[in-house]
């Protein structure tokens, strides 16, 4: 499969003056996205106002523990659905490895799901507390990488189709056990479960917000080291190792990583689909194929669309919220189409 | 100083592929291999590029057995070029050629760097197609490309006395006469510098002609290795391909039909 952008430009060696410039412009406009979303909202309230102290104390609470915690969130998501996204578009040689349709995202939710239905007391009483969540949404991740990496035979060359075949089989198993959990879960987490199918950044607390930072932060910094490697792997695997690539190392590393960022990130917000597969293939568009920038500028982007995504939810039809999740697929899976196009026929 | 495979036997799935081989590439030389269809070359060079584990026999890097080598360690010993995949996503040229720096203690913002991508671009004959994409060019010239990225892997940074072996599997398929002759010749100076080179081919006069030494596999086994002029005779040749075969010396020339 080929697909031909012919405006991506790229420098495999390091980031080039251009892309770098690109990132600090991608850097800017996260941070105008982040000072909008803070700004906006269906509750009137000054951020200007806010910083001087100039608030009422209502105002106060709902700007620190509603508001930040809420941006903050969504900034997380998208930066780490953007950066899974091209990590294991790079890992797969393959550009529709999105966590979301290849069952990555359904496996974290069904681990999640569990968690909620099955033990829900377990979430305030033991000893992992908030971290429960997340670890949960990681498993169910991980352990959906690990069987697309068995029926995939370590990620191999097996072209587009079969790769949509095992996603579509993953997501409809995590739907049938998410389907039996929601038949026998109570009113009260049948309201919680309702959360993930939608995908949405609100009611989020600092409890739960501060295990998923220090998840997603790390799983970023785990990353970092196989820029370079993901590059080289786009040779192929003999090639790659040939080339002095450890090939066992780096798919833990990615796979582990991108398992930890989408696990944290869907038992928080649950399914938001099309980020992890548009993000990376914008960023691409912007400024180049290696890795090295692609990862990095993946996750600013994301992190910047993400926030505009949730500020449209909260604003469009206020008082009500519009699930994030449903604004996303909105404009992805048009793109997702625009994508099939592009790509070469003859290679099916 | 060599590469040096002793008695190596090998499989693939079960089915024997090499029985018993032993073999040796020396800097500054070099070795073709020939043989029929089937007869074992490609998973030879598997074995000796460390891609593919013996299940006899052990293979040496300058004396260092590959089986304590890890992959980033063999990748300073050795580059090798094959059949690649298409890449899926959009990377120039440059970038390809690029990959194959090792680093060497050297990072990509060194002069040195610049100098060594420079001057295998200019060896190769590459430059016009440099800043082009990948996936965009023709096969012929994306084997270019990708030889001048197995080169550069070779490129010496410090003054090392190490030896590094160059190996390559049929590299002249889809390449026109000029391009052919400009590739044997890149190859012959990379052997000038003192890179070993191991090349399969399958055209038997060239190998008669451009290498310093052959090896003839026939059914998993060396049947013949040693100068052209000693190998390439009527009787192994008929034997080994079962064509009537021709052998006239000055100029060795070989014909078959």
């Amino acid at each position: 499969m080929t697909i031909l952008f012919n405006k991506g430009r790229s420098n495999s060696g390091l980031v080039s003056v251009q892309q770098s410039s690109i990132i600090a412009i991608l850097i800017m406009l996260l941070a105008i996205s982040v000072l909008f979303a803070g700004a906006n909202g269906s509750f009137d309230l000054s951020l200007f106002a806010w910083l001087k102290g100039n608030s009422t104390d209502i105002q106060n609470i709902v700007m620190s523990e509603i508001r930040i915690p809420r941006v903050i969130l969504s900034a997380l998501v998208g930066s780490s659905l953007g950066m899974s996204g091209a990590a294991l578009q790079g890992l797969f040689r393959n550009p529709l490895a999105d966590p979301g349709l290849i069952g990555v995202s359904a496996g974290a939710a069904l681990g999640a799901a569990v968690i909620i239905v099955i033990s829900p007391a377990a979430l305030t009483e033991s000893f992992l507390g908030p971290f429960l969540l997340p670890l949960a949404g990681i498993s169910g991740s991980a352990a959906v990488i690990c069987l697309l990496y068995l029926l995939t035979k370590g990620f191999g060359y097996q072209g587009v189709t079969y790769m949509l075949l095992v996603g579509i089989a993953v997501n409809a198993i995590a739907g049938v056990a998410i389907g039996l959990l929601t038949y026998i879960s109570s009113d009260a987490e049948l309201r919680t479960l309702t959360f993930w199918t939608m995908g949405s950044f609100g009611g989020v607390t600092w409890r739960l917000l501060m295990p998923a930072v220090i998840l997603i932060l790390s799983a970023m910094i785990y990353m970092a080291p196989v820029y370079r490697k993901l590059d080289l792997l786009q040779l192929g695997e003999i090639e790659a190792s040939r080339l002095g690539v450890d090939l066992g190392k780096l798919k833990f590393r990615v796979i582990i990583s991108s398992a930890a960022a989408v696990g944290a990130s869907v038992a928080l917000s649950g399914m938001i689909g099309f980020v992890g597969l548009v993000i990376p293939h914008l960023t691409r568009l912007l400024g180049g194929v290696n890795h090295n920038y692609l990862i990095p500028g993946s996750a600013i982007l994301g992190a910047a669309i993400m926030v505009c995504a949730d500020l449209a939810s909260r604003i469009l039809i206020q008082p009500a919220e519009l699930p994030v999740g449903l604004i996303t697929s909105a404009i992805g899976s048009p793109f997702f189409l625009w994508l099939i196009f592009r790509i070469n026929k003859n290679d099916y | 100083m060599t590469i040096r495979a002793i008695s190596i036997s090998a499989e693939i799935d079960g089915i024997p592929l090499l029985s018993d081989m032993s073999l040796e590439i020396v800097p500054g030389e070099v070795l073709a291999l020939v043989g029929p269809n089937g007869a074992g070359k490609s998973t030879l060079l598997s074995v000796l590029a460390g891609d593919l584990n013996p299940v006899q026999g052990s293979v040496f890097y300058n004396k260092r057995n590959i089986a304590q080598l890890d992959v980033q360690e063999r990748a300073h010993y050795r580059s090798v070029m094959s059949q690649a995949l298409p890449m899926v996503f959009d990377f120039s040229v440059k970038d390809i050629v690029e990959m194959g720096w090792l680093h060497n203690g050297q990072h990509y913002s060194s002069d040195h760097f610049k100098t060594a991508v420079q001057q295998i671009v200019d060896q190769c004959n590459i430059s016009s197609l440099i800043n082009r994409r990948f996936n965009t060019l023709s096969g012929g010239e994306q084997k270019r490309v990708h030889f001048a990225r197995a080169l550069l892997q070779l490129w010496k940074c410090e003054d090392s006395l190490e030896a590094k072996y160059l190996m390559l599997d049929e590299p002249l398929a889809n390449l026109d006469i000029r391009h052919e002759l400009s590739l044997l010749a890149v190859i012959r100076k990379a052997a000038a510098s003192g890179i070993g080179v191991l090349i399969v081919l399958h055209d038997l006069n060239l190998a008669a002609k451009f290498a310093d030494k052959v090896a003839m596999l026939n059914q998993g086994r060396i049947v013949g290795v040693g100068v052209p002029e000693d190998v390439l005779t009527t009787n192994l040749l008929t034997s080994v391909y079962d064509v009537p075969v021709n052998v006239k010396p000055n100029p060795l020339t070989i014909s078959y039909y």
